[in-house]
């Protein structure tokens, strides 16, 4: 119900309102129809259909929360839709719905936007149509590409500016007459490893054109823009703060220092960052962001990402650049040792390689381990070229931390190669001899083992890297040995071996087992080569040497060296002795068959491995359960074997880990990382020698006892050399006694009847017919020659005798056991027993003259008292010379050459090798020489016995000359001489006796004593 | 005074603005001085949703009638 004065006023604004009204309705029917003619039938029907609907229409009044239910509603469905830019402007409405301070009253804005929902259809419901391709969809009628691809000329720019990289491009690559450089453009295709890039253009065909809709989408994902030209454009990135630290950065610099001045920088992405460590993990030697110098690895200074301060960006690449260094160092050394060629072959079939150095033979023992290195790198390449392809597959977050922590073992391994590297190779002086090199490399690598793996757990994978980098640098040396312990030839034509051939000596030498092989070594502190001739102390140089000076030869082969040497040179000297006999043939077909000592220390070192996969257990296939039962498992092994005290099950397994490296345990442990629980005592420290000692030892040894043995064998079966042995003890120990004696008689006869005997013709006769009656083979090797005399020590008789001088021809290969040194030694004793001989044939032969007696009384009574004490008194001397000559023949014959002989015998029947057959021989003889006191030490006991000796010949000569002849002054200081030296020999002896210290003595001493007392 | 009225005249200019804004996001197909009117109209009391009835009766009508002219032209050309 309305009011009267409520009517009245409606009434009144209705009326005022109907002009204004009026006016605005027309003006809207021209508006929205178009018409202009306010008298046309037309317009005027429309201006009565519009006010009817105006006064009579069957609308609800506008309800204000509808309104903001349908805002609400609209804005909710363009949410849905995400048109932001809509959401964004309902948003406005629905503010500028809300304020207070609208112009328009709340009521009208209301009407207004009730107005406007109901004349809109549905806001959301509208064809999308890219507007910027409307442009480019205009072009591709009237281009010729094709053209504009082949010619390569009159680019416009201006018509497309919107592809930047094409005109960078162009603007760049003027001088070149390609069309399209897509090398030096950056434009590659990202699938290719990064070694491959100078091949993009011609393997990537261009599968796009443009005016395809996936043609600038293609474009944009395969083409890189070149952060690599100054002033390139910015890539587009995002403005959140978190990837513009590097802006923020710098103006919090900019600031707070007034003198900050912000350089010139360019801009990169972390990809491109990642992209160019892998390329310089793989050896690509030009970059942008790090920079060669020669053989530095230096980062660029400009380079920035946006989100990442300079400064933290610099420090991690300059830790990468270590290892870039790293890389590119060994790198070197590779391509340096194979020739620049960019892959190595293995060992064997190098040598085609070195066309360079084509004079020098190759250096086996670099080119081995570069061999190895290269395995080592060929694997980290790949992992590289993964992680690349990942990267570019764009599938998963990358970043350089992350890719960082994924190289993290390989980079440390890195670090391991090249502290080995660095040591081992480049520290060595450019002039030193190549045994020095590889020697000093192999203990480089052997002295790395033992310290990373006293390490333990930590270094594991280092040490699985060195040890598989040890086996195959160790595989020259081992080849080298292999071929002179089993043929004898010792074959090291780049002369890196630590053992030379002396090549100016001949097999067949006397000289040979002593001179012909020189032993290098390396001696630590020095770090210069040391050369110990092998004559010095025969093949023991190694021992003595490593005592006085601390030496590092080859340490690995320090405990068998011995041996190989012996081994060695048996093998050399057998080979020569063979060559006469008819053995080739067979050999050389046995040989085929034969193993060498890598492939056997290899076997042996599988071996090692398998006895732990032999177990049932371990058959399984499933990976996860054989790294299960393979824990499993050990313990059980570990049990069982620590009751059989066979070998550590945890070394076993430790060495299947080692050898994981090794691509032929790779299928076996297909599992890659067990996880094994160590035992904190490091039992690997020992393990490296263990292997050694169980793997590689033993074939040295069999091989050595088999080739000395057979050298032994075929000395003494062959070439008769216990026969010669004897036939020395024979002659110059007079251990023939029937031959010598009759040579020796015949001599003393000679000189009893005063005829000079000094006549080689003589002498030779005698003994050819004393010998060539019992040993006529031996008939001919023996003679006898004259030396001149020393004047000095002629003045007494018994010197006579040392002019003599016999020789025993002893054939090649005997000479090296019995030398000339040898000989001169026999010969002395041979002097010594020929004097003593002499001495008691002098005093056996002497007779009583019975005429003399009876004609001495009638002649004259009165000297026949003192005559009688005369004779009676030469008896008693004669009997204690006797006495002295015969105790002092017994221990010589029986005492000493005997009972020696008989442990000479007895030790050579056990000799291993040659050279301890020599030493036998040698220390048999310096005993002998010993014990029949002819050394200089004891000289003053030789002087003595001497003069008795001369006084026994002084005797027989007067008691010769006959009874009348002798002088009781010349019995009386005979008697005194005798004694003087007798006593001076009995004190002498007495007191070594008492000593203890030549028990041998003992029985000399005594009788001479027995025969001291009774005087 | 005066710059009262000017600010007033801007705000009124703003809120225009914000209304042709909405009105073309909603695809109304509404210019400036349609919707100037039409806000004239809504002031003075006119329902809103008669008004739009109209003004798509009026476009469909003024629509059609052009389809008739030139009909008519053709017809007559021929």
């Amino acid at each position: 119900m309305y009011t009267l004065p409520q009517c009245a006023c409606a009434l009144s604004l209705f009326c005022f309102g109907r002009q204004t009204r009026g006016g605005n309705v027309s003006k809207l029917i021209k508006c929205i129809s178009g018409m202009e003619d306010e008298e046309d039938q037309n317009f005027q029907l429309a201006l009565k259909f519009t006010w009817s609907n105006f006064r009579f229409h069957r609308f609800l009044d506008v309800d204000s929360h509808k309104v903001e239910r349908s805002i609400s509603g609209i804005y909710e469905k363009l949410m849905v839709h995400s048109d932001l830019r809509k959401v964004w402007g309902i948003t406005l409405a629905f503010l500028a719905h809300q304020t207070e301070n609208d112009p328009l009253s709340k009521f009208t804005s209301t009407h207004v936007l009730s107005m406007l929902f109901s004349l809109s259809g549905s806001p959301s419901n509208n064809d999308f149509t890219e507007r910027p391709r409307i442009k480019e969809a205009e072009a591709e009628d009237c281009f010729d590409w094709a053209k504009y691809l082949m010619e390569g000329e009159d680019i416009d720019n201006g018509l497309y500016p919107d592809t930047p990289v094409w005109s960078e491009d162009e603007s760049e690559d003027d001088d070149s007459q390609r069309p399209i450089s897509r090398e030096d453009s950056g434009i590659q295709l990202d699938r290719t490893p990064p070694e491959d890039q100078d091949n993009t253009n011609k393997t990537v065909p261009v599968t796009w054109t443009v005016g395809e809709p996936g043609a600038r989408a293609w474009l944009e994902q395969h083409v890189v823009t070149p952060y690599w030209v100054t002033h390139s454009p910015r890539f587009p990135h995002s403005l959140h703060l978190h990837s513009n630290l590097l802006n923020v950065w710098d103006q919090h610099l900019y600031n707070t220092d007034p003198l900050y001045l912000p350089e010139e920088k360019a801009f990169v992405t972390e990809t491109q960052v990642i992209r160019e460590t892998l390329w310089l993990f793989s050896g690509v030697k030009k970059h942008f962001i790090f920079q060669q110098h020669d053989g530095k690895v230096s980062v660029r200074n400009d380079v920035v990402v946006t989100h990442l301060t300079s400064n933290c960006l610099r420090s991690v690449l300059e830790y990468i650049a270590v290892y870039g260094q790293a890389v590119f160092r060994l790198q070197r050394f590779i391509d340096e040792v194979t020739g620049c060629s960019s892959e190595p072959c293995p060992p064997g079939s190098l040598s085609s390689h070195n066309s360079k150095k084509g004079s020098e033979p190759p250096f086996r023992t670099y080119q081995a381990f570069v061999w190895a290195l290269n395995k080592y790198f060929t694997s980290f390449k790949e992992e590289l070229t993964t992680i690349e392809r990942e990267l570019i597959c764009n599938d998963e977050t990358m970043t350089l931390s992350a890719v960082l922590e994924r190289l993290g073992p390989h980079l440390s391994q890195i670090k391991v190669l090249h502290k080995v590297f660095c040591t081992g190779v480049a520290d060595v002086p450019p002039a030193t001899p190549n045994v020095v090199r590889a020697s000093h490399l192999l203990n480089t690598l052997y002295k790395a083992i033992i310290e990373y793996d006293s390490v333990g757990e930590a270094s594991e994978q280092a040490v699985a890297l060195l040890f598989s980098l040890w086996t195959e640098t160790v595989r020259p040396y081992l080849e080298i040995v292999d071929e002179w312990i089993v043929h004898g030839h010792l074959f090291d034509p780049a002369k890196e071996f630590i053992i030379q051939r002396n090549k100016d000596v001949p097999v067949n030498h006397r000289d040979f087992w002593y001179a012909t092989y020189t032993l290098y070594s390396v001696s630590e502190t020095v770090e210069s080569e040391e050369k110990l001739n092998d004559s010095a102390s025969g093949s023991s140089g190694g021992d003595q040497s490593s005592s006085s000076r601390q030496l590092t030869m080859v340490s690995f082969l320090k405990p068998v060296l011995k041996q190989i040497i012996m081994a060695g040179k048996s093998m050399q000297l057998l080979r020569n002795l063979h060559c006469t006999e008819a053995e080739s043939s067979e050999k050389s077909s046995r040989d085929a068959e034969r193993k060498d000592l890598y492939t056997l220390f290899l076997e042996s070192v599988q071996s090692r491995l398998r006895s732990q996969e032999t177990s049932p257990t371990n058959t399984v296939t499933d990976d996860q359960a054989t790294r299960r039962s393979l824990i499993k498992m050990q313990s059980i092994v570990a049990q069982h074997l620590e009751m059989e005290n066979v070998h550590d099950p945890l070394l076993a397994i430790n060495f299947a880990r080692l050898y994981l490296e090794q691509s032929d345990f790779q299928e076996r442990f297909s599992g890659g990382d067990f996880i094994v629980d160590r035992s904190s005592q490091s039992v690997t420290c020992q393990t490296f020698e263990l292997t050694l000692r169980s793997c590689l030892y033993p074939h040295i040894e069999r091989r050595y006892i088999e080739c000395c043995g057979n050298l032994m064998k075929t000395l003494k079966k062959d070439y008769k050399l216990l026969e010669y042995l004897q036939a020395m003890r024979n002659y110059f120990l007079l251990e023939a006694g029937d031959a010598m004696y009759d040579f020796y008689t015949a001599i003393f006869n000679k000189v009893q009847e005063k005829e000079s005997w000094q006549q080689p013709s003589f002498l030779n006769v005698q003994l050819q017919e004393a010998v060539g009656q019992r040993y006529p083979e031996d008939s001919n090797r023996l003679s006898v020659f004259l030396e001149n005399m020393d004047p000095s020590r002629k003045k007494h008789p018994v010197n006579n005798l040392e002019v003599l001088t016999l020789s025993y021809k002893v054939p090649w290969p005997v000479d090296i056991v019995i030398s000339s040194e040898c000989q001169k030694i026999y010969n002395q004793v041979f002097l010594l027993l020929l004097q003593i001989k002499w001495a008691k044939y002098s005093l056996d032969t002497l007779r009583f003259s019975g005429e003399k007696l009876q004609e001495a009384p009638a002649e004259d009574v009165k000297l026949k008292e003192p005559v009688h004490q005369q004779i009676h008194r030469m008896c008693l001397l004669r009997v204690k010379l006797m006495h002295f000559v015969n105790s002092l023949h017994n221990y010589i014959m029986t005492r000493i050459l005997h009972s020696t002989g008989l442990e000479f015998q007895h030790q050579v029947q056990e000799a291993k090798d040659l050279d301890q057959l020599i030493k036998i021989h040698y220390r048999y003889l310096a005993t002998i020489h010993d014990r029949c006191l002819l050394r200089e030490k004891v000289s003053f006991v030789k002087e003595a016995i001497m003069k008795v000796l001369n006084l026994v010949l002084i005797f027989s000569d007067r008691w010769q000359a006959g009874f009348g002849a002798w002088k009781i002054e010349s019995i009386d200081k005979m008697e005194s001489d005798f004694k003087n030296c007798h006593m001076f020999l009995v004190t002498i002896l007495n007191k070594a006796v008492c000593r203890g210290s030549f028990p041998h003595l003992e029985s000399l001493a005594l009788s001479l004593m027995a025969g001291f007392e009774q005087c | 005074m005066a710059s009262a009225t000017s600010a007033n005249l801007n705000a009124v200019r703003e809120t225009m603005d914000v209304l042709l804004e909405i009105s073309r996001l909603l695809n109304t197909g509404l210019d400036m001085e349609s919707l100037s009117i039409c806000v004239r109209l809504c002031e003075q009391g006119i329902n809103p949703e008669a008004l739009s009835a109209v003004i798509k009766e009026l476009r469909k009508a003024s629509e059609s009638l052009k389809v008739q002219q030139q009909q008519h032209t053709k017809c007559h050309f021929k």
